[in-house]
């Protein structure tokens, strides 16, 4: 059949790829810690139908031949970890990472999450859990008839107990550091699993070996800039409408043979 | 007869292969570095006995259009697009010195620094380049990397490898079948200290989609008078056997 119908096939999935990528991003615009997904296009092979340098005669040569290429395909998408806005809420269980860093959380499986969202509360058993009621790890629970709880910037965790003047120290919080953050696996409810990409955790103090500090009373916002997406969407549908006008195209001219011949 | 209907027929044919070669440019519009690919039909001439009128056309690709695309900012560190002429040196499927604009670099499980599509990034020193566990990374205008080491203080700053830009002559490179530019005998080109690169910026694909999409229209056409010309070679031979035919 026609070659071109099926390279701009390849150009109409591409764009559909991306399309999901950027709506997934725009959905997830206030989504707290979320982090913006980007998608990498590549170009597939390319199909020799003359070879350049071949003889097309004893004495001459095809001095450029023709190289066909096949069309596009999405390469991988990139996690973009660049930090979100940071909201003040002045509520003492949100707690935001400055920096480098995740929070650890045990999953249900028994599996060790790490997220960016510093949404947490208390269960009812005193500890510190994720909004998704995740216990954190390392865990702190606090003690019964806490009047107000304080975390230092290095993750040491304070409180006031009822009928005590002088503050207790109860914890550390610790947060998790990997070598190459983009290779994590996102998990969903705004987790991610440790790969063979992203490497082993280091964890640390916040403020040591790199990792950032802490802010509480604050969130990290989603790092999707709404006008980007916007723009992004509309060069990705004016794609998407040029390789469906190809396939029209192409589909004419076999159209206009079959009439004729 | 059957001159004039081989002759269209070649035309169609390569009509049809130009077609794919503009619309694989159309569908890489929004590739990251793509460089278009021109198309063009050059006339074969066969020579032999009696006239000679067979000039058949042999569609070809004379070269890419190395112009640059648009630089984009992103604001991330590892994106990096070149400013103006010039290449980032990367390492092929096969081992080779290869180059390419697409400049969506991060880390891979080894630490290597790749291109988005996984291709290791090559230092001036001749080896790709490796990167330590850093917290901060900068890529300067000429490729130098600084990075300040996991858990370093901020005046700890350590210089890496650069990344080897190359700035060839016209002419010299040419897209292989894995989309990468490389020279003619896989000769690893000398580093150029001339070339700029931008971090915090990626480079658009080069692709003008109206005048990839008004070639495609263009050729449309034409593939249409082919056709019309081997229905008129049809007509022309059937009206022949009719006057021929014994009544």
């Amino acid at each position: 059949m026609h070659g071109a119908l099926f390279v701009a096939k390849t150009g109409l999935s591409a764009q559909d790829t991306s399309l999901k990528v950027i709506s997934n991003n725009l959905a997830n615009v206030s989504t707290v810690g979320f982090k913006k997904d980007r998608v990498v296009f590549e170009d597939l092979m390319y199909q020799i139908q003359r070879q350049p340098g071949a003889q097309s005669a004893e004495e001459s040569q095809l001095p450029s031949g023709l190289q066909l290429g096949s069309g596009v395909r999405v390469a991988g998408t990139q996690k973009l970890f660049q930090e979100g806005e940071m909201q003040t809420t002045g509520e003492a269980f949100d707690i935001a990472i400055a920096g480098r860093g995740f929070w650890q959380v045990t999953l249900p499986n028994g599996d060790t999450g790490y997220t960016r969202q510093g949404q947490f509360q208390l269960n009812s058993d005193n500890e510190i859990v994720t909004s998704e009621g995740y216990l954190l790890d390392p865990g702190l629970t606090l003690p019964a008839e806490v009047q107000s709880m304080t975390v230092g910037v290095d993750g040491i965790v304070s409180v006031i107990v009822q009928g005590s003047a002088a503050p207790q120290q109860v914890g550390q919080l610790q947060l998790a550091d990997f070598v190459n953050p983009q290779g994590l696996q996102a998990y969903g409810q705004n987790l991610y699993l440790e790969t063979a990409a992203s490497g082993t955790p280091t964890l640390a103090n916040p403020g040591e070996g790199g990792t950032g500090q802490l802010r509480q009373g604050m969130l990290e916002g989603s790092n999707v800039n709404a006008v980007e997406e916007l723009v992004n969407m509309i060069t990705t549908q004016r794609a998407y409408e040029m390789n469906s006008k190809v396939i029209s195209t192409a589909d004419q001219m076999l159209s206009y043979v079959t009439q004729n011949l | 007869m059957d001159k004039v209907l081989y002759l269209a027929m070649s035309g169609a044919r390569e009509t049809m292969r130009s077609q794919q070669a503009h619309a694989n440019n159309l569908a890489n519009a929004t590739t990251t570095g793509f460089k278009a690919d021109f198309a063009q039909a050059r006339a074969m001439q066969v020579y032999g006995e009696g006239h000679e009128s067979r000039v058949y056309a042999m569609a070809e690709r004379p070269a890419t259009n190395t112009a640059s695309g648009t630089l984009m900012q992103t604001g991330r560190s590892l994106d990096v697009a070149v400013d103006g002429d010039g290449w980032l040196a990367v390492i092929d499927a096969n081992g080779n010195e290869a180059y390419t604009r697409q400049g969506e670099l991060q880390v891979n499980q080894f630490n290597q620094l790749v291109t988005g599509s996984g291709a290791r990034v090559m230092g001036n020193g001749g080896i790709p380049i490796t990167l330590p566990p850093f917290e901060k990374l900068d890529i300067g205008g000429d490729g130098t990397i600084t990075i300040k080491p996991l858990g370093a203080g901020a005046s700890e700053l350590a210089i890496l490898d650069r990344i080897k830009l190359v700035k060839p002559e016209s002419g010299e490179l040419f897209k292989s079948t894995d989309g990468l530019m490389h020279t003619g005998n896989n000769q690893p080109l000398l580093p150029d200290a001339g070339v700029k690169l931008r971090s915090g910026f990626v480079e658009s694909s080069n692709v003008s989609s109206v005048t990839e999409l008004t070639s495609i229209i263009d050729l449309a056409r034409q593939f249409e008078m082919h056709v019309k010309m081997m229905k008129t070679a049809e007509e022309n031979s059937s009206a022949a056997a009719r006057i021929l035919s014994l009544q």
